[in-house]
């Protein structure tokens, strides 16, 4: 039988779920990262965090910044308290110790101050000091080995942090349970800061990069999405259950209207309807199944300004708290970040119906851009379990995104319908068709689809060219 | 010239204060954390102690209330140099004769240990 090692949670948005599911009590940890990875406000949030739990903290530094100094960078973070200081969260520094009497000096102290402070969380800031004032490994792996063995004893957590990056077979790597290195690098033109479990003795971490970011509140970790949700967290139980779109004439092509929790890929070109068939759709939501709008062009305003010049009644529908419109500008986000933040609205306000304009937006934020289908595979299995009807846009030859989703997301979504502008000698008409339903038959002939000032309508058939609705003409592939 | 002990854990600061009193020509003992500092009060008689508040082994505070106990050393003046823990201190004028908030100007301390001397 398997048996699970008791757990600490950190506290920290994210670290747990990558750590997999907090740090093990009494066990030790180095924390390394090049200076201004952020090791030092993600060692005192932990700090204080566990200190809001109930725990004792023992913060050691060796030469480094003064505590005072410390404090005054910390104080501009919410989760620092300097009322909290002395109170249950002691800072001291050991350097002296270290200077004049060597290691087991130290390990002697920190023995005593362990046991006087009733520690439960020891954080060692230092560990390249240390290892400078030893002699030769043996002596390194001693030391870490007599303080986390002293700590464990008294069941005390231990980080251990340094800012060199040690090698995997350094002897402080050999002696500890877990490797947490954080990252900060240039990717392009913008910085990327990353956190790796490089080892996890007797757990199961989260492997890879998981992105975060510091702001007032501290660090904040995005687990990767497709390694966070590598299966949904919920069963998925699909129905042969099928919602209106809310478009005259759409749930005709559909054969009775769109599956429930089903991901509808809507390919067209600019300005050719697809924010306008995502609004309509949203139209339908009620309060007890609210829809979303998780949109990264348009502002909610202007999307409601859009609603109402076309006759979709939509605004109602956002006072009424029925539907929800996130905006995210298409700037510098982290590709995790959203998914996540998706998610979790959804999974708050108990959305049903979901409009994601654009896919583009996914795709501009990840920074290793293979990983695109791992990540939107794990957003669609999530949204299918969670029953959301999802209706995806992508901007056919577009700016922001490359233009055309690659083969592999066509089999990841359950349904694809194509606008398109059509030039006609009395001016540019509307087309729609269906070019997949998942399980379902459906109506493939091409549309007219008019959009008007009393909202969006499916019309009669038309004819084009046969060769004009292919995935691949349509799509650029 | 008077002889001071300085209890302070942080060697950038214990080693700041020793300049600045060195320079004032006092003759400085150093203590890393409070039992050191006990015994070195006990053994020199200092004219001053100058204390930290957070010090491993023994906060300054307990090292103040173990200084006042001894008969033989219990008048020695104390000053607390504290970041945070200022207001504790002077909640406890039994142990401490001042308080000096960090971070503060040398010319502070030194007025400070200067008022403490002459007393």
């Amino acid at each position: 039988m398997t048996e699970y090692l008791p757990r600490i949670a950190a506290g920290i948005p994210g670290l747990d779920a990558v750590l997999g599911g907090g740090f093990v009590d009494g066990a030790s940890y180095i924390l390394q990262g090049q200076p201004g990875a952020g090791k030092t406000i993600l060692a005192n949030q932990i700090a204080f965090e566990a200190l809001r739990a109930g725990r004792k903290v023992l913060y050691i530094t060796l030469l480094a910044e003064t505590h005072d100094r410390l404090f005054q960078s910390l104080s501009t973070l919410d989760f620092f308290d300097k009322e909290r200081l002395g109170n249950g969260i002691v800072y001291l520094s050991v350097f002296q110790t270290l200077k004049d009497e060597g290691l087991s000096a130290v390990v002697s102290l920190l023995r005593q101050e362990t046991r006087r402070q009733q520690a439960t969380l020891l954080i060692f800031d230092g560990l390249l000091n240390a290892r400078d004032r030893a002699e030769t490994d043996i002596d390194v792996k001693t030391f870490v080995a007599e303080v986390q063995s002293q700590a464990a004893f008294v069941g005390c957590t231990v980080l251990f942090l340094t800012s060199a990056r040690l090698a995997d077979q350094s002897p402080e790597h050999t002696m500890v349970d877990g490797v947490i290195e954080l990252y900060d690098e240039l990717v392009g033109m913008r910085s990327a800061r990353r956190l790796q479990v490089r080892k996890s003795r007797g757990s199961g971490a989260l492997g890879g990069y998981h992105q975060f970011e510091i702001t007032s509140s501290g660090i904040c970790i995005y687990p990767r999405l497709e390694s966070s949700l590598s299966h949904p967290s919920i069963p998925d139980m699909p129905s042969a259950k099928r919602i209106s779109t809310g478009i005259e004439g759409l749930d005709e092509l559909f054969l009775g209207g769109i599956p429930s929790g089903s991901v509808t890929l809507l390919l067209g070109s600019s300005g050719s309807g697809k924010t306008s068939l995502g609004l309509d759709f949203l139209s339908e939501s009620s309060a007890a199944e609210p829809g979303m709008l998780f949109g990264f062009y348009e502002t909610p305003e202007r999307l409601l300004i859009k609603a109402d010049a076309l006759g979709i009644s939509l605004r109602e529908q956002v006072e009424q708290g029925a539907v929800y419109m996130r905006w995210q500008p298409l700037t510098e986000n982290l590709i995790d970040k959203l998914g996540h933040r998706l998610l979790e609205e959804v999974r708050a306000r108990g959305i049903k119906r979901l409009v994601i304009d654009a896919l583009a937006g996914f795709e501009r934020a990840c920074l290793y851009s293979p990983r695109l289908i791992e990540f939107f595979a794990a957003l669609c299995n999530e949204l299918r379990a969670l029953d959301v009807t999802t209706i995806v846009t992508w901007e056919k030859d577009s700016s922001a995104g490359s233009g055309a989703p690659g083969p592999e997301l066509y089999s990841l979504i359950d349904n694809l319908v194509t606008l398109r502008q059509v030039p006609r000698r009395s001016g540019v008409t509307r087309s729609i068709a269906l070019l997949k339903v998942r399980d379902g038959a459906f109506e493939p002939a091409l549309h007219e689809f008019v959009i008007g000032t009393t909202g969006l309508k499916v019309a009669f058939p038309v004819d084009y060219p046969s060769n004009s609705l292919s995935i691949s003409e349509n799509s650029g592939l | 010239m008077a002889i001071i002990v300085i209890a302070e854990d942080e060697y950038l600061l214990a080693t700041m204060l020793e300049a600045i009193l060195e320079d004032e020509n006092h003759e400085v003992r150093m203590a890393p954390h409070g039992v050191a500092a006990l015994k070195l009060v006990r053994a020199h008689k200092p004219d001053l102690l100058i204390t930290d508040f957070m010090m491993p082994l023994m906060t300054g505070l307990e090292l103040a209330q173990a200084v006042r106990e001894d008969p033989e050393i219990s008048a020695i003046p104390i000053l607390l140099v504290s970041g945070a823990q200022g207001s504790i201190g002077r909640a406890h004028p039994e142990a401490f004769d001042a308080v000096l908030d960090k971070p503060y100007d040398p010319a502070r301390l030194v007025a400070a240990v200067n008022e403490l001397l002459s007393d």
